[in-house]
């Protein structure tokens, strides 16, 4: 208990708050040994090896349940797996040093089996289906008694020695479990540090943002599923010897899955300290109580748990690591205009000499029931070219950029890409549009809330550099690029609207696209803003970039478009030089207004 | 044939139990859009009530309806505004599953304490007695419970639709902020609900207690398996969980006769599973707002 | 009638509005123009309690309402359509209406008040035990506009009336606003589009980037230079 209080007043330090962090973390985890063999008692043992397993078990899932933010109850599954292959294999004559390795096998199998039809549910639902997987396996665990030994559970054969796992002594069982801990906790923390941790929490926070930020949400929630239950059923196996005994009760149990996403609630969910905290903090209350009360008291740590839980998520939404970090990094508000100049140089558009088609659009129809709402629209992009789409709300814009982007598939017609090798592909998923270099922007602002500034733009950047810090060096560049610069460390969460569609813009530019989609990322912004952003638009443009822009703010589509499309009621009614278009009588009566002419 | 037919009348009774516990969970959920966890706890909370109040002052358990319903509506209640309405606005669905999973884990616990692992009996007053259906032997409380749960399913639904404070609370439902706009008070609108799908459960909690033993953990079986029937009927319609809790208590009974009565369980689970994957607005299609699920 | 003062209000740790004040007079139709994203919508969900102010006050027929919830407010007497109708999608037209009806002053004449609306939306008669979700936008419209009126509102705030609706809808939507003014109603509507609301309406404020900039008759400011300029694109 005295290494938590010297990791809340190391983190009070301030300056190098990261490093003392770091030391306040290296003295918990010493004193996770150091403890009970001073102590020297059993008992003491006993819950020290019970923190280490629930701290390393809570970290496994904290990668599913936090980075990732599918909120698995039924990880108890791949614990149990790893459980009854260790006790099986044993008995069978075969080392749990091997069987640890095929329990982790299965249990990714069954992790990508549960998991996969899973990921279209979202919170309380993929809860709810972890659950019923759950109850699932614990109903054959219970069946095929030949395999687990049913109801009556399974014994191992007791042989002693490091070969088996098994021990009199409480020490090297405390030496494993300890150990799986250190593993569990390198896993988790260079998840985090590398690119699968950032995919993971941006595809968390806004699965599109991410998606069109060229993120496989699928295959790296897969990958992240498989990491978690590989550990958890290791730990299984090795928790398996330390019991000596396993059955489908305890090894499939609802109330254990639980637990286990509780000491990650209660630490800080998504945080890479947060379960071990949580597991550090609770464990020892609750086992004392147990030990000191006896079976008076049985119900009384689940009693002790809910209510923590509760208390936890009505004024600790963060949990522990929320307190420690507020302690370190104090309010970092951004405050004020968030105007930081843009860098690029004002320059007045010039006409533009266009280069060759990149990007072909053809007879797309739309139907949302009833509704139609694109009507054949078709037309081409050139290399280096502004093609602004203009057009009442309601008409039918977004949905059109969601067709160019591979988030919405066409009923009729298609979108052909010119790839850099020079060949026109059809691309349709929004990876595949990514990959060809196809970037795009969202209407309402998708910011990776939880994540800062240069994080949210990293995300981006990952496209085209795969390795942290350089993709940490090209999000510095972009952010510079687009004012951004002085809000690199803050909370995207924190930014004004402004702000965030900046942020929304240097994310894509960050992915270094060849095509750039801009879905109305002036709205809102002021005036001076408009005229930088024009000015940027325009520096992108003149460097190879093509650009489709939907814009309501009349002055910068005149100013920026080289072209201009004009979109009602789900159809193209007039394309062409802009100034020619706003004077087409189809536009002024649908876009300005009927009796506009004669005002 | 007389085996088949007796099954499925047991599974028809079984399937009025389950939606007698289902239909304030759907009711909660369609509402408020909070998936209750601790659903299975107001159970075993009202079972227990019921328990204590008809050994207590020796009438019939059905009788105790009369204070446990209310007594839940408030349990309900307070769950609503002390922990839910908090939590309304959090950015992460998780606090929300959090809050009524440590809610359902410190209410088992506290009754484990209090009451202890032992099973509680409640006295059945004749409720088990069977009667003969023609060929089927059913028990007369069985019959209780699935007139009640007819009876609540079409009262809820009058109310829902004839009453202006029903219709409020649709509205609420459909839309928050224009329910607002209409001078709706959406706090009270959501903790009236939340009480009222307690209430339910109350109901069902007196009805249930001389049939069942009451333990500590009862209410973790029946909240999964009215879950499954709630989304098998749809999430958030009310005849939906009752035909779906039908369907449930007659997969349940035929598969544990046909299939292995171990096996049971796996079965409706898998069912559940495959609804919740391939058809997530229920088998029967209800429109509902599913703001949870990605198209 | 209702007067507006100094406000600041704004999502979370986003400042969307600042320093507005305006008033509208009893029998008045009053506009507020200004383009996507300049804090139209935010400044009526604030004058109806949705949003609260950070600073200033709001107050209607001389009561201080600045902290008042939604509910509350419509209980006085101010209604607000809101952007994109907003109607209860499964529940019947007739239901609807009646939901527009739940405030307490409106409540005890909801059968008068809906053969009244109906006499004023006749279409809707037809409709009246389809589902909303059945209806089209233009349809929709009217519901939302028919339904603010069962609350037998002394103010009826418009948001952005037009929105997604095509040309000759448009034209019908701000008809059926002229004659809700003609019945007394005090009228404030928020739009982008411009030109028509301010034929529609006395008097015009226009905002931009949460801050009002203008303010002057609706005539007036139709021939105004800057107004002209950025949002009729003369």
């Amino acid at each position: 208990m005295t290494d938590t209080t010297s990791m809340t007043q190391a983190s009070g330090g301030g300056l190098s708050a990261q490093k003392l962090g770091l030391i306040a973390v290296a003295v918990l985890l010493a004193g996770l040994i150091a403890v009970p063999v001073a102590v020297g008692d059993e008992f003491v043992y006993h819950i020290f090896i019970t923190i280490c397993l629930f701290a390393a078990l809570s970290t496994a899932w904290n990668i599913v349940g936090g980075y990732a933010g599918q909120l698995s109850l039924g990880h108890a599954i791949f614990y149990g797996i790893g459980g009854y292959a260790g006790v099986i294999l044993v008995n069978l004559g075969i080392s749990p040093w091997f069987g640890m390795f095929a329990g982790a096998a299965v249990a990714v199998v069954a992790a990508i089996v549960v998991s996969w039809p899973c990921f279209r549910l979202h919170g309380p639902f993929f809860a709810l289906a972890t659950i019923a997987f759950l109850e699932v396996f614990r109903v054959l665990a219970l069946h095929f008694r030949e395999l687990t030994g049913g109801a009556t559970g399974l014994m191992i054969q007791l042989n002693i020695g490091w070969e088996w796992m098994v021990f009199r002594e409480r020490l090297p069982a405390l030496l494993i479990a300890f150990g799986m801990l250190l593993v569990c906790l390198a896993v988790a923390w260079a998840i985090r540090s590398h690119r699968l941790g950032f995919y993971l929490v941006a595809t968390r926070e806004r699965e599109s943002a991410a998606k069109a930020a060229g993120v496989g949400t699928v295959k790296v929630r897969l990958m992240a599923v498989s990491i978690s239950a590989a550990l958890s059923a290791m730990v299984g196996t090795f928790h398996a010897m330390y019991l000596t005994f396993i059955e489908p009760e305890s090894m499939f149990s609802l109330q254990f899955s639980i637990q286990i996403a509780m000491f990650a609630l209660i630490g800080g969910i998504g945080t890479v300290w947060g379960p071990l905290l949580g597991a550090v903090l609770l464990v020892p209350i609750t086992e004392f109580a147990r030990g000191a009360l006896g079976s008076e008291a049985i119900g009384l740590h689940g009693f002790v748990y809910g209510v923590v839980l509760m208390l936890v998520v009505l004024f600790l939404p963060n949990g522990i690591m929320g307190v420690v970090h507020r302690f370190t990094s104090g309010s970092e508000k951004t405050e004020g205009e968030q105007a930081a100049p843009v860098a690029a140089a004002p320059r007045s558009a010039v006409p533009h000499e266009a280069g060759r088609e990149v990007m072909r659009v053809e007879g797309l129809q739309k139907h949302f029931g009833g509704l139609h709402v694109t009507n054949d629209v078709g037309f081409t992009l050139r290399e280096g070219e502004i093609l602004g789409v203009i057009g009442p709300n309601g008409a039918g814009k977004t949905t059109v950029f969601n067709m160019l982007s591979g988030f919405l598939k066409p009923d009729e017609g298609r979108v052909s890409v010119l790839s850099p090798s020079g060949e026109w592909q059809e691309p349709a998923t929004p990876a595949d549009f990514a990959t060809l270099g196809v970037g795009r922007t969202f209407q309402i602002v998708q910011p990776f809330a939880a994540m800062t500034v240069e994080e949210n733009i990293m995300v981006g950047a990952f496209h085209r550099h795969p390795h942290v810090g350089d993709a940490r060096e090209a999000a510095r560049e972009t952010a510079h690029r687009m004012g951004l610069g002085p809000y690199l460390n803050a909370e995207a969460a924190s930014l004004t609207i402004g702000g965030l569609k900046r942020l929304e813009v240097a994310r894509v530019m960050a992915m270094e696209p060849r095509i750039l989609l801009l879905d109305e990322v002036m709205a809102g912004i002021n005036q001076t803003d408009v005229r930088r952003a024009v000015d940027l638009m325009l520096s992108i443009r003149d460097t190879g970039v093509s650009i489709i822009a939907i814009e309501h703010v009349m002055q910068a589509v005149m100013s920026l478009s080289d072209r201009v499309i004009v979109i009602n009621s789900g159809q193209i009614i007039a394309q062409g030089d802009p100034q020619e278009v706003v004077r087409d009588e189809h536009v002024i009566e649908a876009y300005l207004g009927k009796e506009f002419t004669h005002a | 044939m007389d085996t088949f037919l007796q099954i499925v009348a047991n599974g028809l009774m079984l399937g009025g139990l389950f939606a007698i516990v289902a239909v304030g969970l759907t009711l909660i959920f369609g509402i408020v859009k909070v998936i209750n966890f601790a659903h299975g706890e107001f159970l075993m909370v009202g079972m227990y009530l019921t328990f204590l109040l008809s050994t207590g002052m020796d009438v019939h358990p059905y009788l105790t309806a009369a204070a446990v319903a209310p007594a839940l509506f408030v349990l309900g209640a307070l769950t609503q505004r002390l922990l839910i309405q908090p939590l309304m606005s959090a950015r992460d669905e998780h606090v929300q599953i959090f809050a009524t999973v440590g809610l359902s884990t410190a209410l088992m616990n506290l009754a484990l304490l209090v009451f202890g692992a032992d099973i509680a009996n409640t006295p059945a007053h004749g409720v088990r007695s069977q009667v003969m259906l023609g060929e089927v032997r059913i028990l007369t409380g069985q019959l209780w419970v699935f007139g009640a749960a007819i009876l609540l399913v079409i009262g809820l639904q009058l109310f829902m639709k004839k009453t202006r404070t029903g219709r409020a609370i649709r509205a609420t439902a459909q839309n928050r902020a224009a329910a607002r706009l209409m001078g709706i008070n959406d706090k009270f609108i959501y903790i009236l609900t939340f009480g009222l799908g307690a209430a339910c459960v109350g109901l069902g909690s007196s009805l249930i207690a001389p049939l069942y033993p009451t333990s500590p953990t009862i209410g973790t079986y029946f909240v999964l398996i009215a879950f499954v029937c709630v989304v098998l009927g749809g999430l958030g319609s009310i005849p939906g969980a009752f035909f779906g809790a039908l369907v449930i208590g007659l997969v349940d009974a035929l598969s544990g006769f046909y299939i292995g009565s171990d096996l049971r369980e796996a079965v409706v689970f898998t069912i559940f599973l495959l609804i919740l994957i391939l058809k997530p607005s229920g088998l029967f299609g209800t429109r509902m707002n599913l703001s949870h699920v990605s198209p | 009638m209702l007067e507006v003062k100094n406000v600041d209000a704004g999502y979370g740790s986003t400042v969307i509005l600042q320093d507005i004040s305006l008033h509208v007079e009893p029998g008045e139709v009053v506009t507020i123009v200004g383009a996507n994203g300049a804090g139209k919508t935010t400044l009526l969900r604030t004058i109806s309690g949705l949003v609260k102010p950070r600073t200033g006050a709001i107050t209607f027929e001389g009561k201080d309402i600045t902290k008042l919830e939604a509910h509350d407010t419509v209980d006085r007497g101010i209604t607000l359509i809101p952007e994109g109708r907003q109607l209860f999608p499964d529940m019947t037209v007739r239901d609807n209406l009646l939901m527009g009806a739940y405030c307490r002053h409106a409540r005890d004449y909801q059968d008068d008040t809906l053969h009244e609306v109906l006499e004023l939306f006749p279409r809707l008669r037809e409709r009246l035990d389809q589902h909303a979700s059945s209806l089209s936008g233009g349809e929709q419209q009217m519901v939302a506009i028919a339904r603010g009126m069962m609350a037998r509102p002394k103010i009826l705030m418009f948001d952005e009336p037009s929105l997604g609706l095509a040309p000759i809808i448009v034209s019908q939507v701000f008809e059926v606003i002229a004659q809700v003014a003609a019945t007394g109603t005090t009228v404030l509507i928020v739009e982008q589009n411009v030109f028509h609301t301010l034929k529609a309406a006395d008097r015009g404020y226009v905002l931009e980037n949460g801050r009002m900039v203008l303010s002057d008759d609706a005539d007036a400011l139709l021939q105004n230079d800057h107004v002209r300029q950025a949002y009729l694109g003369i």
